[in-house]
């Protein structure tokens, strides 16, 4: 520690220098921090949305392929099961507002409380939703999106069935998941049978287990239910079956990942050189402090302590600095998309952990950089260097 | 009286190790900032340049991309003898009533994608010039095969001439493979529509069609006309505009791109600069000596500048050569990066190093040689002979 006043004033030396070679490190660190937050934060967006005990049923084929909606009642017999719920794409585009579209979805009112439960919709609300024909409950970024209430009526086209209907709003699902707009099945129902045309398919069938490690045994059954029928059947957890949605990020995060690679061994690079040169201009003195008395250790200890101290305090900044980064992102992306799957990057934070991360791979850097020249410069012979001075 | 370019030659000969490094390092800044470029530029041209101008996409009003637009056969039969819409030879329309769904297929990787396979009548190569068979032929209609987007070849399972491939209720055999500029046609899956349809089990077999304008033909009146028709509450419009604005739904990550490669570009361009500096500024003594021999500042200055700005481009050309590796790296390694669009398709965009990227981080390595050579040399180069001959 005592010399620790001796190896700021070297680092003081060179300001520039000193400054540049931490800005490019504290830069490095930053972005490496971010990156970190990556694979766990789609993680944790994931977990935060689903539920481990909701199961997605839809057809082999995927979700664009339907089934026969007596499949809801099979399902249901399954044990284990405690809840199931039809949903049918409705493709609702809002007409008010030039048509714009968002996840509609038409679905059993009475099992809604039943089947996610942990989206603490209002009971009140659920009861008219169950009651009055045509009510639908709306996501709560819908309805801040659209200036929606309570009470209001909606109108929406629907792109897939030939049916325009209109809603009443009986209520909201106050958090930001991803049904946006819930109506009954019921209703499109008899719209569609107006036409004479029967509403006899179903999109997904979601459905709750009454325990989690039944949740294994209930998706297999649903697979070996319907194996060899003509509409075969998938099932997955709610996690999987979002996670395949933010399965094509994964590609890009890969390439970014090569890119944070080369910008580490890039700047790794730099501390080497700057450490190189640091040692290499103070030739003299150091041999003129060995010749006084301080030992071979002593030199090589500042000189790794200087590089170290460095890299530390610019890493450390540079970590730091990623909580208010992840803060810039998630504005500027939150700003410019109306909940596509990219919302995904909105829910992405700079844990404590990772600022540690981030801080011990400055210290590595700063290691890294110094020990080699550090550990020429002890070792040189005092003779030959002051023969050089002299 | 200017000094010898053999000088600046030598000086990066004795130092070599150190030059070495700062190519290294310059190297590196190129090849991390050509490669969020052509990330960038490589997924506009897949998602943008898809579409030609002289075609219309009609949809059900209220549809904003064909995976969720219906059609009725006789709206289409109604709007398929408009006026302004070119023909063939015979006689036909060009008009290719098409159909969208999106299954889910298996990746050879063993991941789980959602394929855009589009139903078409034979009709779709006329309407669509942009595609074009280049292995095989065009599927048979009812026969079970189909034409894949050159994106998809290897990528899912059995996505390969002559194998089968499995989506939706069957196993569809592989007859032909597509190209189509890079736009991303080449993610899709050309299948029968009427077979796709009933596959689908869907009740309409069209989701929209595609039409080719006339040449010479008033398009804006086409587009009123099919719009203004109240039977069939259809919309429609140029198909460059269609794919531009689903394009939009990617403008976040552009935006997370850019605020990414900002900080790489300007850590990568301290550190280059830093080392440029270091390597003038070790050399002060010797620009004393110069000085004090007779050279002129500017003289000096020219000499110094001309080093860095040539180290600089050798730095850029191994890093132009490292990005295109990487590139080729990456691709081998992924096969092209699959990127969901708004449709919750994928669409597969194969990074490629375009002249404008490498231009973009031509004109970074040149700025890091000027700026970090000059500097440092204007600085050297100011002090005093006697000065600078005293640090030594």
């Amino acid at each position: 520690m005592k010399y620790l006043p001796f190896v700021v004033r070297n680092l003081l030396r060179n300001k520039l220098r000193t400054a540049l070679t931490g800005g490019a490190i504290g830069l490095a660190i930053l972005l490496v921090c971010f990156f970190l937050t990556m694979p766990g934060g789609i993680d944790r967006l994931l977990s935060e949305v689903t539920s481990n005990v909701r199961v997605s049923v839809h057809n082999k084929g995927g979700v664009v392929y339907d089934m026969p909606y007596a499949y809801v009642q099979r399902v249901r017999s399954i044990p284990g099961v405690t809840a199931v719920n039809p949903e049918v794409w409705f493709g609702g585009a809002y007409e008010q507002e030039g048509m714009v579209t968002f996840p509609s979805f038409a679905l059993d009112p009475d099992a809604v409380g039943n089947v996610w439960p942990d989206y603490d919709i209002e009971p009140l609300a659920l009861e008219k939703f169950r009651r009055q024909r045509d009510a639908a409950i709306v996501g709560r970024e819908t309805m801040k999106k659209y200036r929606w209430r309570i009470g209001q009526q909606v109108s929406l086209v629907s792109t897939v069935w030939p049916v325009t209907l209109t809603f009443r709003i009986v209520g909201e699902i106050p958090n930001d998941r991803a049904p946006h707009f819930w109506i009954q099945r019921e209703y499109l129902a008899q719209a569609m049978e107006a036409q004479g045309r029967q509403l006899d398919t179903v999109g997904t069938i979601w459905v709750r287990v009454a325990d989690p490690a039944l949740v294994n045994d209930v998706m297999t059954r649903a697979v070996a239910m319907f194996r060899n029928s003509p509409a075969e059947v998938n099932a997955e957890t709610e996690k999987s079956f979002f996670a395949s949605f933010f399965g094509s990020l994964q590609s890009f995060v890969q390439i970014i990942l090569v890119v944070t690679g080369l910008v580490a061994l890039c700047v790794l690079c730099i501390a080497a050189n700057t450490a190189s040169m640091a040692v290499r201009e103070r030739g003299r003195e150091i041999a003129v402090l060995r010749a006084i008395g301080f030992g071979r250790s002593v030199i090589f200890g500042t000189l790794v302590a200087e590089s170290t101290l460095l890299a530390t305090l610019a890493g450390g900044v540079g970590a730091l600095l990623t909580y208010g980064f992840s803060a810039m992102i998630r504005a500027l992306s939150g700003a410019s998309m109306g909940g596509n799957e990219l919302g995904a990057l909105t829910g992405f934070l700079v844990t404590r952990d990772i600022v540690a991360r981030g801080i011990a791979l400055s210290v590595v850097v700063g290691l890294v950089a110094g020990i080699a020249p550090a550990w020429g410069a002890a070792r040189r012979p005092v003779a030959e260097t002051l023969r050089e001075v002299f | 009286m200017s000094l010898p370019l053999s000088y600046s030659v030598r000086n990066v000969r004795i130092r070599l190790r150190r030059t070495a490094l700062t190519i290294a390092v310059i190297a590196l800044a190129v090849v991390a900032s050509a490669v969020f470029l052509a990330l960038i530029s490589s997924l506009q041209r897949t998602l943008v340049s898809t579409g030609s101008p002289e075609n219309l996409v009609v949809l059900r009003k209220g549809s904003d991309n064909d995976g969720s637009s219906m059609l009725t056969l006789e709206a289409y039969q109604a709007i398929r003898f408009f006026d302004g819409i070119a023909r063939d030879a015979a006689g036909q329309p060009l008009a290719s009533p098409e159909m969208v769904v999106q299954p889910t297929v298996w990746t050879t990787r063993g991941t789980r994608e959602n394929v855009l396979a589009r139903g078409v009548e034979p009709v779709a190569l006329r309407v669509h010039d942009q595609v074009r068979i280049v292995a095989g032929r065009m599927f048979r209609p009812s026969s079970g095969e189909v034409v894949l987007g050159v994106g998809t070849v290897g990528r899912y399972e059995g996505a390969r001439l002559g194998e089968e491939m499995p989506f939706g209720r069957r196993r569809w055999r592989v007859v032909g493979i597509m190209e189509a500029a890079g736009s991303s046609f080449e993610s899709e899956v050309w299948v029968d529509v009427r077979e796709l349809a009933n596959d689908a089990n869907r009740p309409f077999p069209f989701s929209g069609v595609r039409l080719r304008v006339a040449p010479g033909a008033d398009r804006e009146a086409l587009i009123r006309r099919i719009e203004d028709d109240p039977r069939y509450a259809l919309e429609a419009k140029p198909e460059t505009d269609y794919y531009a604005d689903q394009a939009k739904s990617s403008r976040s990550l552009y935006v997370l791109l850019v605020v990414l490669a900002a900080p790489v570009g300007i850590a990568a361009g301290l550190g280059a600069a830093n080392t440029m500096f270091a390597a003038v500024q070790a050399r002060t003594v010797e620009i004393g000596t110069l000085r004090a021999l007779g050279f002129s500042r500017g003289t000096i200055l020219r000499a110094f500048l001309l080093e860095s700005f040539g180290v600089a481009m050798v730095g850029f050309v191994v890093g132009a050569l490292g990005t295109v590796a990487l590139a080729a790296v990456i691709g081998a390694a992924l096969g092209g990066i699959g990127f969901t669009a708004a449709t919750f398709t994928t669409n597969v965009v194969a990074l490629r190093v375009g002249a404008g990227d490498l231009g973009a981080a031509f004109l970074f390595a040149a700025a890091i040689g000027i700026i970090g050579g000059l500097l440092p040399a204007w600085r050297a180069a100011r002090l005093r002979p006697v000065e600078a001959l005293r640090k030594a």
